[in-house]
């Protein structure tokens, strides 16, 4: 059993609920994805990110558009689309219902610390 | 001195350091193998082009040239596709495997197959590269031993040269890299081959500088 890898499956698993969450606010660049991404600690390399937009418009859950930038050639925006919105809601559910549930089995540890 | 390349990255003219550039490619390459079974791979080494470029405008400012340094840094930003960690999870991983254990179901013994082929290695030979090969394929790292034991059998008799010349011209000899990572049972995969090639360059250009110092060495005596 790998720490780390254990870790990195854990952060994997919500990376593309946090992707989705993030381009549904507004249409993200992938540069701004990435800030907000790492400044989350939620990737550590930023090469992990563009598999998975890619993964998630082949399912039709993102889309994007080129727009002209001032600072050299024109940039992908990425927007959710309907059956991205759903997607997401579905996956927030999950969430919820996820934490709440890891919340419940860790209570234990939780109550244990507070009495050392 | 540096000889400097002119490129286009993601759209973005940029002059780069020859080094800098032979590793840029080796870069992208690895990327491309590692996506090559997805869908949309084109597509993904398009964006991460992008924002190499991207990178590389905002580290470069004021300098002109990329060099390696400033490759480096963005490399350690980007991250290598093995550290992306974003292959779907039921993705079956590849992992080279070196060794087979397998069990015979009658005697109970354990036999250990390794991936490795007997060759003779014609780049470590005396004669015929038979003991090098032998000593590769059991694992000695000096074919020093496997030549004593040879000479030794030699003595009481000539016993063992008709042998040797039996082998010589039974064990096929390890012409290419693969042939060459059989011999010494490593794991056949594109890494592997590039490095052995490299290694092989390397040899290849430490042997023409040898060469050209002799060649002027003979040439200053006359």
């Amino acid at each position: 059993m790998n720490l780390e890898n254990t870790k990195a499956q854990m952060r994997k698993g919500v990376l593309e609920l946090c992707i989705l969450a993030i381009v549904s606010e507004q249409e993200a660049y992938p540069s701004d994805i990435i800030e907000t991404l790492k400044a989350n600690k939620l990737i550590v390399v930023e090469g992990t990110l563009y598999p998975l937009l890619n993964r998630l418009k082949n399912a039709a859950l993102l889309d994007y558009t080129w727009k002209e930038s001032n600072a050299g050639p024109p940039r992908k925006y990425y927007i959710i689309t309907d059956a991205g919105r759903e997607f997401l809601e579905s996956l927030q559910e999950t969430w919820s219902e996820l934490n709440e549930a890891v919340n419940q089995s860790t209570i234990n540890l939780k109550q244990h610390e507070q009495n050392n | 001195m540096n000889k400097t390349i002119n490129i286009n990255l993601g759209g973005l003219p940029f002059v780069i350091d020859e080094n800098a550039y032979t590793k840029l490619s080796a870069y992208l390459n690895t990327i491309q193998r590692h996506f090559s079974q997805s869908e949309g791979c084109e597509e993904i080494l398009q964006d991460i082009e992008y924002r190499m470029a991207e990178l590389f405008q905002e580290k470069l400012r004021s300098k002109p040239i990329i060099s390696l340094q400033t490759l480096d840094e963005v490399i350690a930003v980007m991250g290598r596709p093995e550290e992306f960690g974003a292959e779907p999870i039921s993705e079956p991983k590849e992992q080279p495997k070196q060794t087979y254990h397998y069990k015979s179901t009658n005697t109970q013994d354990h036999t250990i197959r390794t991936g490795k082929r007997l060759f003779r290695d014609p780049e470590d030979k005396k004669l015929g590269g038979v003991c090098s090969g032998i000593a590769a394929y059991l694992g000695i790292d000096d074919p020093l031993w496997v030549r004593i034991v040879f000479i030794l059998l030699v003595i009481p008799g000539g016993f063992s040269v008709l042998p040797y010349f039996i082998l010589w011209f039974v064990i096929p000899e390890a012409r290419t890299s693969a042939d060459k990572l059989a011999m010494k049972g490593e794991p056949i995969n594109v890494e592997n081959i590039a490095r052995k090639v490299e290694e092989e360059i390397n040899e290849l250009s430490k042997s023409i500088s040898d060469f050209s110092k002799d060649f002027g060495k003979k040439k200053n005596k006359f």
